[in-house]
């Protein structure tokens, strides 16, 4: 159990005559026992974070600390850290046992009595005694996933780092699979790096979510921060699914204007708005909701294009009736309300939901009200 | 089409004799052709073994009165000719396998060793890419162009006087020949044997490897516990290829040991002068020699096919 410091973390790849920043100036800290997940879209540098924390590629400038110790010079052999692969890299010529023994005769001076009952407790933990002395090659994916998550459990480590390791299961078993780690990192409250490309695994499982995008850090934060008070555009619009709303304004005097809309805002709104006129309006698709009539001042008149019904609800692609024939966007309602393709809809986007982003940086300049 | 045609003459065929000639216009000429094409092509092939075998089996008399294909009768069939080739081929045998079997598993497990250095460590590829085009370059040396040299450099090395306590143990000192193959095959197989497992451990999983490295293995570990017992399908292949190739060798062998007549002779030596003589040559017993030497690398290919057919396919 430790804590896993990241100062300054940089990783330029050469490239032909130039280079890659393939991770740039990252910061991030780790509590004990804490779970981060690493997401962003892929070829943004979260694996190759992850990889310089076990040791498997170099850094190139910037230090990692675990549990206060430098370890940028450690050999991975050495770091305390065990490794859970996308591809699972279990031994292929080894059984269960000894892909789990393997660990820890190689990296400890247990006795073979000790290492077999450490082995036997992490294939009960993992529900996987009765795989014990098969191949990895006879087992299902689901099973080899647990074998090698039993792996990384039995050497007792410091730090988890898990690479994608729910990436090759089926839908059903991922969220099974989602569900038990959960449970498992906080039965052993060992401290956990998860990289995923998957919003909603990073939404259901992390602690806290760290968003990486082109090598930058967006933002390290609580999954409910991220998602209700994202620091810039990247953010707002990488969590949450289906994602969020944004529309192209500019500021004039108190209003937003679109190409095809105008937007009013309140003056607490515009304080946070200061002197920005070029702006990006962004909106959660659960934040729109029909309403009566086009009378208010944030309501809108609107063509429904597509209707997709989920069952508890449906996920309405609406356009304004002004707008070009397939530029639209989407609105989630309830299931039971009856909205067809074609509908003439009247929505409201109320104002304590809307988020403010500046239109050249992507910041964030004013995020939604949540009452308290 | 055709397969309609054929079905419905072969009914015809067995119910109406008559009407046989439905049956032939049936047959497919492209398929007439290409059997006879195979066929032609297996008896071209099989024809010199075949040949071999059974002018190994007869007489001098035999050999001389009839076709080289066709098989010994009653009078001129004899296992003569093998038993002769196998006493003067005996001592052959053994010395081949004392360089043989030693120069293979020493260049095979070697040949692993540089590949797993060139792969999977964590050198940096502007370091492995000289080595390996070194190995390369290796491959495509000609035994031929490096006889004076490799003659010259044997005579320099004094192997024969520090080995002397073996001589005194009784062992011909004709046998430091032996010891110069097994090194000179090392050396010449090592390039080949190390691009062959090189491709091998390049296919391997990189994650596995990551993966016994934060396990807290070392490289060496690794390769022994990881590496190693993956190998398996690779060795048979090599193995075999390299047994083949120093067995049945004959150029460095006139070099280093140079004389059938040498104690340390090995069998392509000696099977070179089997069966000439002033008389003429004995062509039943040079085939039956041929067969004994070729022996061993047969066993060897069917004791490894197996893993020689995995390793391929990969």
């Amino acid at each position: 159990m430790g804590t896993l410091e990241l100062d300054g973390v940089t990783k330029v790849f050469p490239d032909g005559d130039g280079e890659v920043v393939a991770v740039d100036d990252v910061d991030i800290e780790m509590r004990d026992g804490e779970f981060l997940v690493v997401v962003g879209p892929s070829g943004c540098g979260k694996s190759t974070t992850l990889r310089m924390v076990a040791g498997l590629e170099t850094i190139s400038s910037g230090e990692i600390r675990l549990t206060g110790k430098h370890i940028n010079d450690v050999k991975p052999q050495h770091r305390d850290i065990a490794m859970v692969f996308q591809s699972y890299a279990l031994y292929p010529h080894m059984t269960v046992r000894e892909n789990m023994a393997f660990g820890l005769e190689e990296s400890t001076d247990l006795s073979d009595d000790e290492i077999d009952e450490r082995v036997t407790d992490a294939t009960g933990t993992m529900g996987i005694a009765e795989l014990l002395d098969r191949k990895p090659s006879d087992l299902s994916g689901g099973q080899r996933q647990r074998v090698a998550l039993g792996r990384a459990i039995v050497r007792d480590p410091e730090v988890f780092l898990m690479d994608e390791p729910l990436s090759n299961l089926d839908a059903k078993l991922r969220s099974e699979m989602r569900t038990e780690l959960q449970r498992l990192q906080d039965e052993l409250d060992v401290t956990t790096m998860y990289v995923t490309h998957d919003q909603t695994e990073a939404m259901t499982m992390g602690d806290r979510i760290a968003i990486l995008d082109a090598g930058e850090l967006q933002q390290v934060a609580t999954p409910l921060e991220c998602y209700h008070e994202p620091a810039n555009r990247f953010v707002a619009g990488f969590i949450g699914d289906p994602s969020m709303n944004f529309f192209d304004v500019r500021r004039d005097g108190d209003t937003l204007v679109g190409s095809v809309f105008d937007y009013p805002l309140s003056a607490s709104t515009l304080d946070d708005v200061g002197d920005v006129t070029d702006l990006i309006l962004g909106i959660r698709p659960e934040d729109i909701s029909l309403a009566g009539d086009a009378t208010g001042e944030h309501t809108f008149s609107t063509v429904a294009e597509v209707v997709e019904p989920m069952g508890d609800e449906n996920t309405v692609y609406i356009r304004f009736e002004d707008a070009p024939e397939g530029e639209t966007f989407i609105a989630t309602v309830g299931g039971l309300q009856q909205v067809a393709a074609g509908d003439e809809i009247t929505v409201e986007i109320p104002e304590k939901t809307i988020h403010l982003f500046d239109g050249t940086t992507g910041k964030a300049v004013h995020n939604r009200e949540l009452d308290e | 089409m055709n397969d309609d045609a054929r079905t419905d003459g072969g009914t015809a065929s067995e119910t109406d004799p008559g009407a046989a000639a439905g049956a032939l216009s049936g047959v497919d000429g492209y398929r007439v052709f290409l059997y006879l094409g195979l066929f032609g092509m297996l008896a071209f092939f099989l024809v010199p073994i075949e040949s071999g075998l059974v002018t190994s089996f007869k007489t001098s008399g035999g050999v001389s009165g009839s076709f080289p294909f066709t098989p010994p009768t009653g009078s001129t069939f004899t296992f003569g000719k093998w038993g002769t080739a196998f006493d003067a081929l005996g001592r052959g045998l053994v010395n081949s396998a004392l360089y043989a079997i030693p120069a293979t598993v020493i260049s095979a497990l070697l040949g692993s060793f540089a590949a797993y250095g060139i792969t999977q460590s964590n050198w940096k590829p502007k370091y492995k890419a000289p080595i390996l085009a070194l190995f390369v370059a290796g491959i495509f040396i000609p035994y031929q162009a490096v006889l004076v040299p490799l003659a010259q450099f044997w005579s320099t090395v004094p192997l024969e006087e520090s080995l002397s306590f073996l001589w005194g143990l009784g062992i011909n000192d004709d046998y430091t020949g032996i010891i110069k193959l097994i090194v000179t095959h090392v050396a010449y197989g090592l390039p080949i044997c190390t691009v062959l497992f090189r491709s091998y451990y390049k296919n391997m999983s990189e994650e596995m490897i990551e993966a016994a490295r934060l396990d807290g293995a070392s490289i060496r570990r690794i390769y022994r516990r990881i590496v190693l017992p993956l190998s398996g399908p690779m060795f048979a292949v090599v193995l075999i290829y390299q047994f083949t190739q120093i067995w049945n060798d004959l150029l460095f062998t006139l070099v280093l040991v140079q004389t059938e007549s040498s104690a340390a002779a090995p069998i392509v030596l000696i099977l070179a002068g089997l069966g000439t003589s002033l008389e003429g040559q004995d062509f039943a017993l040079r085939m039956a020699g041929a067969f004994i030497a070729a022996l061993p690398t047969l066993a060897v290919y069917i004791a490894f096919g197996e893993e020689f057919a995995e390793g391929v396919a990969t």
